[in-house]
């Protein structure tokens, strides 16, 4: 099958910047202005030349350009001049997402995208095919996905096998009805409300630099008007109101932008996979399978948790498409209330009632020493500032801010816990955006409890839960912060005995029941 | 690696005690090498069950091992136990000192802590020497070349480095242990942080080892354990025997394989 041939045109159109680029430089360039007419005709000459080989080329990329749904592999064959023909079979493919532009919607056409675990990168993308054979294509693969793991479980050889003897065992039925003809059903999850976007908008900004300017300004614009003259007042003043602007601006951007990447979230059940939708003006679809969410994650940041909001994230193993590379976490739910976040990640991941036990009270008395320690270095460097330039004369009124230090200590301290549940393990952590993470003991990779110097100080350790996801700005790690040393090390023995008896729980149960959640 | 050196008999009733005392009393040099030309008959026994994974595993470790180094072992038990009995709760494997309760319950059928070969600490010291040097070379320069800076300043700071780069050689060659359990393996390391890690056989993707030119020089071996976890996803164990890396490599393949059992990721 070949792509669309609507692609030819909106391929070109991509690489039209760089045609229109060449033809400014014939018509304005050097050979038109000192060659005269001649030159001028040579040059239009070669742009005419220069735009037939693009065009020839697009022409030539799409007819050569063929994929095919074999019974147990997705195979493509392109390129022009060097060929490359790959298979790629169904059980290695996590994802088909689909990427829409508004100019690619106006064309009716999207980009397909392959996903397997291997690499950061997807594994094929069509560029571009209908909207509709997009869309049958996303379905299709994971028909025949189901299809290969089913026979290859009847074949009760794992889903392994499916994949080792390829050509060889071509499944009865998969051409035309497979062996599972059941229709997934499709269950929708999460539909993201019209007010929900809203509150997204306004949550999404980045606080942390709102926070910092709200703690700096007070203290430090009336000390600088002060003693400066005018004319560099009024400079400064200017500053800090076009500072202010700029972070306002960013704000709205961030929010503007959350708006229309989210624009119309659906979260919706399709047999073993989640699939979802979102975008105003990029459209996108993606689906995350479910045997392959490694971790579930709340998070919430100071302002969402002030209105009771809350976003659920899912880290995957391999590759998450939509992501930077090596963020291999997705949002499930942009934003919800947070009893309706809660019962959507409990579907996803059935953790019980969350019970967090936190650090001992000698580990607030850690961030308190810490805190103040940044504190008196930030006045000591505002000191030698003022030895230095004569400048900031108050600067030892910057001891005041000492006064932060405990609330700010308490603060973190009161967002620390952690949950041993029967079946997972559940860290918290952070004050400007709190993240939640659960992990189920069946996904747990490595488990690790560390502890530095000062913590050994204290007699505390940190415990981190590692699975196979996490990482990433967003991080679904676990980490479980200056809990008590000793308890630290229990911990460790627990989760990994816990993992054990995960697994062998999983062994003792059918391999699909153990994968279908619910 | 003088923790290696009891009897294979110990290692499978896996009991602190006995190797505790077993250990102290082996501070002489004689009795350890002895102990390690019998072990290889008794390797090929053990082979199957993964309790004995550290009795095999070390067999070719000590049998390589020569006398020299078990005598510098030997002292290194002395300091060991002293360290341990200090009450210093870091070191895990106070488990082999036997007088002083260790941080982590070692319960039974667990294989022996095990430490790193001593001539690790060579290749590291060998760093911090480099690291000084190059840095008073360059305090060096500068004395020659301002006349604030004078040699002795260079001294001043380039000597104190040094002696605290050599302790912390031998701070980490004290902390760095590591253990063959019944599911997991389990280290522990690290000065400033220090890290304790499990890492379980069922989760273990593959296993390298790798040689510097220093390593090669010293006939050291780094063996490289991969989990698919995000952090902490390579395990590395440094400044085994070469022969000892490869044979542990074989025997953590093995592990890994029988731990999986057929189940997937």
């Amino acid at each position: 099958v070949n792509l669309d041939p609507r692609s030819i045109p909106y391929r070109l159109l991509q690489q039209g910047g760089s045609v229109v680029l060449v033809l400014v430089f014939v018509v304005f360039g050097p050979a038109a202005s000192e060659g005269g007419p001649v030159g001028l005709a040579i040059g239009l000459g070669l742009a005419v030349l220069l735009l037939a080989a693009v065009t020839g080329w697009q022409v030539a990329y799409y007819r050569r350009y063929e994929y095919e749904l074999t019974p147990d592999t997705f195979d493509i064959t392109s390129g022009v001049l060097s060929r490359r023909r790959r298979e790629i079979p169904y059980t290695r493919i996590q994802n088909v997402d689909i990427a829409q532009n508004p100019v690619q919607r106006l064309l009716d056409i999207a980009e397909v995208r392959l996903e397997t675990a291997g690499g950061g990168e997807s594994e094929a993308r069509l560029r571009y095919v209908a909207a509709t054979e997009a869309r049958r294509l996303q379905d299709e693969v994971g028909r025949r996905k189901r299809a290969v793991a089913t026979e290859a479980a009847t074949r009760s050889e794992g889903a392994e096998a499916a994949v080792a003897g390829e050509p060889g065992s071509r499944p009865s039925g998969v051409a035309g009805e497979p062996a599972e003809a059941v229709v997934p059903d499709s269950e929708e999850l999460f539909a993201l409300q019209n007010e929900e976007l809203w509150v997204l908008g306004a949550v999404t900004a980045d606080l942390r630099l709102l926070g910092v300017l709200a703690t700096i300004a007070p203290f430090v614009a009336p000390a600088i008007l002060e003693d400066l003259d005018p004319g560099l007042n009024l400079l400064l003043v200017g500053g800090a109101v076009l500072g202010l602007v700029a972070l306002v601006g960013a704000w709205l951007a961030s929010g503007i932008y959350a708006i229309l990447r989210y624009y119309g979230f659906r979260l919706v059940r399709r047999g073993d996979e989640l699939r979802y939708e979102r975008g105003l003006l990029q459209q996108y679809s993606g689906s995350i399978p479910l045997e392959k969410i490694q971790t579930v994650s709340l998070a919430e940041n100071v302002l969402a948790r002030q209105l009771g909001y809350a976003s659920v994230n899912i880290g995957t193993a391999g590759y998450a498409p939509g992501q930077t590379q090596g963020q291999r976490v997705q949002s499930a739910v942009p934003i919800a209330k947070r009893d309706r976040a809660l019962s959507l990640a409990r579907q996803v991941e059935p953790f019980g009632e969350l019970t967090f036990e936190r650090p001992p009270k000698r580990a607030r008395l850690r961030y308190v020493v810490r805190y103040g320690l940044v504190v008196l270095g930030l006045v000591g460097l505002l000191g030698a500032g003022h030895l230095a330039t004569d400048a900031l004369p108050w600067w030892p009124a910057g001891v005041l801010g000492l006064a932060l230090v405990p609330p700010a200590a308490h603060l973190k301290w009161a967002n620390l816990g952690y949950h041993i549940g029967d079946e997972h393990v559940v860290t918290r952590h952070g004050f400007w955006v709190r993240q939640t993470t659960v992990v189920p003991y069946h996904r747990v990779q490595t488990v690790v409890r560390s502890r530095t110097v000062f913590q050994r100080r204290r007699d505390l350790g940190t415990l981190v839960v590692d699975t196979a996801s996490g990482g990433g700005l967003r991080g679904s790690d676990a980490v479980a912060l200056d809990l008590d040393a000793g308890r630290a090390a229990t911990l460790l023995e627990t989760v990994a005995a816990r993992l054990q008896g995960a697994l062998a729980d999983q062994r003792a149960r059918p391999r699909r029941e153990s994968e279908a959640v619910g | 690696m003088t923790r290696e050196t009891h009897d294979p008999a110990d290692a499978s009733s896996g009991g602190d005690e006995p190797r505790g005392d077993g250990e102290v009393s082996t501070v002489d040099d004689e009795t350890p090498t002895d102990r390690e030309r019998s072990q290889p008959e008794d390797a090929a026994g053990g082979e199957s069950a993964p309790a004995d994974a550290e009795a095999a595993v070390g067999d070719p470790e000590t049998a390589v091992a020569d006398a020299e180094t078990a005598a510098l072992d030997a002292d290194a038990a002395a300091t060991d136990s002293a360290y341990a009995a200090g009450g210093e709760d870091a070191a895990a494997d106070a488990g082999g000192s036997g007088n002083a309760p260790p941080a982590t319950d070692y319960g039974a059928d667990r294989g022996p802590v095990r430490t790193l070969d001593t001539r690790v600490r060579l290749k590291w010291a060998g760093q911090v020497v480099l690291g000084t040097a190059v840095l008073g070379a360059i305090g060096g320069g500068l004395a020659v070349a301002f006349e604030p800076v004078e040699a002795w300043m260079v001294l001043a700071v380039t000597i104190p480095l040094l002696v605290l780069g050599l302790g912390w050689v031998w701070l980490r060659y004290r902390l760095w242990a590591f253990q063959f359990r019944t599911d997991h393996l389990f280290l522990e390391r690290g000065v400033y942080r220090n890290v304790e890690t499990v890492v379980p056989y069922v989760r273990i993707q593959h296993v390298d080892t790798s040689r510097g030119p220093v390593e090669r020089v010293l006939g050291l071996s780094t063996l490289v354990v991969y989990t698919a976890g995000s952090r902490g996803a390579d395990v590395a164990i440094p400044g085994l025997p070469a022969a000892e890396a490869e044979s542990m490599q074989d025997r953590v393949k093995e592990l890994a394989v029988a731990a999986e059992g057929g189940e997937g990721l």
